[in-house]
């Protein structure tokens, strides 16, 4: 019983939830919350999947009733299932990060050889690196050794406080060290079997990311500069052709009024249901469980 | 001074030569208004090769180095690499508007271009 409920849970959670908190607008007004939960989701669904490994031999056995050497072999064999899928979330959070850093460090050799960042010496700002070129586009590199990249060209359209808005946001990111929770929800998508992997989690995560930076942004210089940076910058790149980013930008741009949208209600309502999630069915269905199985302890 | 900016300068210096240059070229160009050491151009022209931006080839008995790519192409390959969408966000950089399509990417760079 035990493993059917945990597995009902944990196919919820990864089949059901992801696509009603993809659609929750609410989420806009807690951005970080909205993070929080996904987490809990997420570990939520895993730990569910490893509970169902470990408990479905074990209810099985004792339902059949058999003797010693077929609970043994089934403990062991649920142990070792359990230990892969752990290594295998492990090895795959090794490899994301690994390969992050590389990406990252090669990308930071080539922006310092290239920085122009002389030719603007209004722009005082630790890390920050200019490149050439008409295009205007902002992006930051995480790590320990960070940067903020702006293009020439988002010089060229941006104003003082907007450029000042979209430094504090890139900033932000930076601080707060979004790009590890990031690799944590990469690491997990790519240890997901291929048919199972579903990347409204990833694509979800990043946009609250965006949101909470820019709340951070919007604190130190003010919705408006933000907002029209926001603006301006896609709007010069690709005229609002975007691809898939359009929807994106319009929830983002629609919580950048003169009015703050985040709610505290919202925040403590969606917090505790991450809490929830995570205790629970640990509560209500998983030490119930180890109480009986350590009864019937094989080894 | 720090050993980045020095590499940055010593690269400029090669993207501004017409042809590649000598370590004592490159050194006379960088001493004319401070004090450097030939040895300290040498080594940093020498990490610059490990990294593969600059390339090395002997003439004359005397090794030249270029630079791998030109100031613009090297650009271009790094915005490539900042802006195009891949197929696994990998969360290696973040960006301020989100990546682009190739074809959104190269309508960006043609609209950049009519503008300015």
């Amino acid at each position: 019983m035990t493993a059917l409920l945990l597995g009902a849970f944990g196919l919820t959670l990864s089949l059901v939830v992801p696509g009603v908190l993809a659609g929750a607008r609410w989420a806009d007004r807690a951005p970080v919350a909205a993070v929080v939960l996904w987490q809990a989701v997420t570990l939520a669904a895993v730990l569910s999947a490893l509970g169902v490994v470990l408990a479905a031999p074990e209810e099985l056995v004792r339902a059949a009733g058999s003797g010693r050497p077929v609970a043994t072999a089934a403990l062991v064999g649920a142990l070792v299932i359990a230990a892969v899928i752990v290594i295998r979330l492990l090895v795959s959070l090794a490899d994301v990060s690994r390969r992050s850093r590389a990406r990252r460090s090669r990308h930071r050799t080539l922006v310092d050889l290239l920085d122009r960042a002389e030719q603007h010496p209004e722009l005082d700002v630790e890390g920050l690196r200019v490149l050439d070129g008409a295009v205007p586009f902002a992006y930051c590199l995480p790590g320990r050794s960070p940067r903020v990249v702006l293009s020439g060209g988002a010089l060229r359209v941006l104003g003082p406080d907007e450029v000042a808005a979209v430094l504090a946001h890139e900033q932000a990111h930076l601080r707060h060290r979004h790009d590890l929770v990031m690799e944590s929800f990469t690491a997990f998508y790519r240890a997901v079997p291929r048919p199972l992997r579903r990347r409204t989690p990833l694509d979800c995560v990043h946009l609250l990311l965006e949101m909470v930076a820019d709340d951070a942004a919007r604190r130190r210089c003010g919705a408006a500069p933000l907002h029209a940076a926001l603006q301006r910058l896609t709007h010069a790149v690709a005229g609002g052709a975007a691809g898939g980013g359009d929807d994106d930008r319009d929830r983002r741009l629609d919580r950048l009024g003169p009015v703050d949208v985040r709610s505290a209600g919202i925040t403590v309502a969606v917090l505790m249901a991450a809490a929830a999630i995570l205790v629970l069915p640990t509560v209500i269905l998983v030490v119930p469980w180890l109480d009986r199985a350590f009864e019937a302890w094989p080894l | 001074m720090a050993l980045g900016d020095l590499e940055r300068e010593v690269m400029t210096q090669l993207w501004d030569a017409r042809e590649p240059l000598t370590v004592r070229q490159v050194h006379e160009r960088l001493s004319r208004d401070r004090d450097l050491a030939y040895t300290t151009v040498m080594t940093v022209l020498d990490r610059l090769a490990k990294k593969g931006v600059v390339t090395q080839e002997k003439t004359d008995r005397a090794y030249r180095y270029g630079p791998a790519q030109t100031r613009e192409e090297m650009t271009a390959a790094l915005m490539l690499d900042a802006l195009s969408a891949t197929p696994d966000r990998d969360a290696a950089l973040a960006h301020f508007v989100g990546q682009l399509s190739p074809a959104a990417l190269a309508a960006a760079i043609e609209a950049a271009k009519n503008s300015s």
